[in-house]
């Protein structure tokens, strides 16, 4: 009996110390991030070159967080690959060399880098290409986070819009939400976790209030609420998410407990 | 939570993600339950039981001492005989 009271007290300590957790690094270390569908949709019955070429693809892409379905469907205008995050279509690609690099690009690589060793995220900015929208915009970004005492483990990063190396990334963040492809303007996204991009901020919404309240939703206990209906969209990538370094979020709010909250 | 079903005119008037509307309004945190008061009468009704318990209890008392003291004067009939000259002197 005495025993069942130990272990009831180690599950309650434990349940408790999950609850000071903040959201970013419960998110990496609990949230493993939400699987794509690459679906490829085809009238005729798959010839042995298809096999092959899809064959390929699944290699390329078996580490990822996606799968690979083949579907053969008549109401289709023309054979091709479909990229489906839940129930929303993410883009077509009628050509299998437009996967080139689909589940992997250096800029993910570095992110994905930063926030395996321990930062709280990445703030990063979609820029338009045109430097009357993109400059003040980003001279806010840098001068909010430079005056945050979280400065050091928020690195700030920029993507243009139109890189080409950076294609599948760009149209993933503007498939974040559904009208974001249409809105030419510049968008900070709050990258943590697992390659999780928050909703942007864009255009005026870009404030330093507003990126404060992003600092504060990462670096706030994480509730059953948030837990119940995290925001945001998992990005595709190529990634062992196992033994992240240590959240350095903890050391900065031991330091200065002033700055807890919930 | 996104907010794609809401409408508007321009970038800049484009609501703002419920993740950050729900910081900014602290409803992110577990909300306490909200109280209402209810019609209490359970002070009354303490009252009224303890004062039943009383009477009851007095009730019973004098009851029992009554009893007792006509049990003693039939048992012992030189009591009754003292008791009537007390009230004779």
């Amino acid at each position: 009996m005495k025993q069942l009271h130990l272990k009831l007290l180690i599950i309650a300590g434990i349940l408790s110390l999950a609850c000071t957790t903040k959201v970013s690094e419960w998110v990496l270390l609990n949230n493993p991030a939400n699987e794509y569908l690459l679906v490829y949709y085809h009238k005729e019955p798959l010839s042995e070159t298809v096999k092959q070429q899809n064959s390929k693809i699944t290699s390329d892409i078996k580490s990822a967080n996606v799968r690979f379905r083949s579907i053969l469907k008549n109401d289709i205008d023309r054979t091709h690959y479909a990229l489906i995050y839940g129930n929303r279509l993410f883009s077509k690609y009628y050509n299998p060399g437009e996967l080139e690099n689909l589940t992997l690009s250096p800029l993910r690589k570095k992110i994905a880098a930063e926030l395996m060793s321990g930062k709280l995220c990445v703030m990063l900015y979609l820029k338009t290409g045109n430097d009357a929208k993109d400059d003040p915009a980003l001279q806010i970004i840098k001068s909010t986070i430079s005056a945050s005492p979280f400065r050091e483990i928020i690195p700030v990063m920029e993507l243009d819009r139109n890189s080409v190396e950076e294609k599948h990334l760009v149209s993933m963040l503007l498939n974040v939400e559904s009208d974001l492809k249409d809105i030419n303007e510049p968008m900070l996204f709050g990258v943590f976790a697992r390659f999780k991009a928050l909703e942007p901020l864009l255009a005026k919404g870009i404030s330093t209030e507003n990126i404060n309240l992003m600092i504060d939703f990462l670096t706030a206990d994480c509730s059953c609420v948030i837990k119940e209906d995290l925001p945001g969209t998992d990005i595709l990538f190529t990634n062992d998410w196992e033994n992240p370094l240590p959240a350095m979020v903890n050391r900065i709010l031991d330091e200065n407990p002033s700055l807890l909250h919930h | 939570m996104n907010q794609d079903t809401l409408t508007y005119r321009s970038p800049d008037e484009r609501p703002l993600p419920k993740w950050l509307t729900d910081q900014r309004d602290g409803l992110n945190q577990y909300q306490p339950e909200i109280l209402e008061m209810k019609e209490d009468r359970s002070l009354g009704i303490s009252f009224m039981i303890t004062g039943a318990v009383i009477l009851l209890a007095v009730a019973v008392l004098t009851i029992y001492i009554l009893r007792k003291n006509r049990k003693n004067e039939n048992t012992n009939p030189a009591l009754g005989d003292l008791k009537r000259k007390k009230n004779i002197m």
